[in-house]
């Protein structure tokens, strides 16, 4: 009864249905609303949609705002999100918005005009959680390297290759940097990188170890995620 | 001759780009007799070892005798981008 006097909390009849209004002054109101926004933000997983994405054979459409189907869009959107993280952890922005740059410019530069299905990457980052998420649904590493070491035995190998050699896929150019600046600039700033490609998994902990393992699925194409 | 990398953008990080940019040095920076680049890295935010390789061996193919030099910067991605490159760069 006093609820309702204050206008906090009426209770309202129609038929069947019954419900609620609250006063939006309320503190209430405002715990609730809180509440709400944190459900939406943990169910919005940007590692299982990425994963979702790539590893589907008719993946659903997912939003614009993290799908690049274009190696421009993905710049502008780098570009916007190095800009809007450097105002919370100021110069390891840069770092950041190097690392996901060299791993989604890597995406394009391999899979330009050869794309197997769907063209495009997955970007998608969570500042909160500090993750970024990229991913796509391209050759994969080991096709790309065995065009340059036709030997390469299995993804295990081919993830060695590609992280810790100065070997380039796209030989005879002269290329093959960015994966190794990854690697020293995980390792430097003690983040965590996880990258996935055919049924090979690499990680490098915050303790800066490089392990190459077994993956029990086969990720066609490339997924990975850098916590910091 | 001085080339102020931030005059092609604060974030300097693909190969397309990096192309882009040292076609247009090409046509609008490197015109007369040039023996010596220094590249200033003021004002630049990020710097990738894909930009920045292929602006510098697109420019040492084109001009096999110039001497390039890079100022020194305390940006970390400057510094790690130049030391990524140093393998394919031991002329420079």
């Amino acid at each position: 009864m006093t609820l309702v006097k204050s206008d906090l909390f009426r209770r309202y009849n129609k038929g069947r249905l019954v419900y609620y209004k609250l006063n939006i002054k309320s503190p209430l109101y405002q715990a609730l609303k809180i509440l709400m926004k944190k459900n939406i933000s943990r169910n919005k997983d940007l590692i299982s949609e990425g994963f979702s994405w790539l590893t589907k054979s008719s993946p659903a459409k997912i939003s614009e705002s993290v799908y690049c189907q274009t190696s421009d869009i993905f710049r502008a959107r780098l570009e916007f999100f190095g800009n809007h993280l450097e105002k919370k952890v100021g110069t390891d922005a840069y770092l950041l918005t190097a690392i996901a740059g060299e791993i989604g410019n890597n995406s394009f530069d391999h899979n330009l005009g050869r794309w197997p299905g769907i063209p495009g990457i997955y970007f998608a980052y969570d500042e909160e959680k500090k993750i970024i998420a990229l991913a796509d649904r391209g050759q994969g590493i080991y096709k790309t390297i065995s065009r340059v070491v036709p030997k390469v035995k299995d993804d295990k190998e081919a993830l060695n290759i590609a992280f810790t050699k100065y070997i380039s896929g796209r030989s005879p150019e002269k290329r093959g940097n960015g994966l190794k600046f990854v690697v020293e600039n995980i390792r430097n700033k003690k983040w965590h990188l996880s990258f996935y490609s055919g049924r090979a998994r690499l990680t490098i902990n915050s303790k800066g170890l490089l392990e190459i393992e077994d993956f029990m699925r086969n990720i066609k194409g490339c997924f990975a995620v850098i916590r910091y | 001759m001085v080339v102020k990398l931030y005059k092609f953008g604060e974030m300097l990080i693909s190969r397309p780009s990096g192309r882009e940019a040292y076609l247009s040095a090409k046509a609008y920076l490197f015109t007369g007799k040039v023996g010596e680049i220094e590249f200033d890295f003021d004002g630049v935010k990020v710097l990738t070892p894909s930009w920045i390789d292929e602006f510098v061996s697109l420019l040492k193919s084109e001009y096999p005798s110039i001497k390039v030099t890079f100022r020194k910067s305390d940006n970390p991605t400057v510094i790690s981008s130049l030391k990524m490159i140093k393998p394919s760069a031991s002329s420079f």
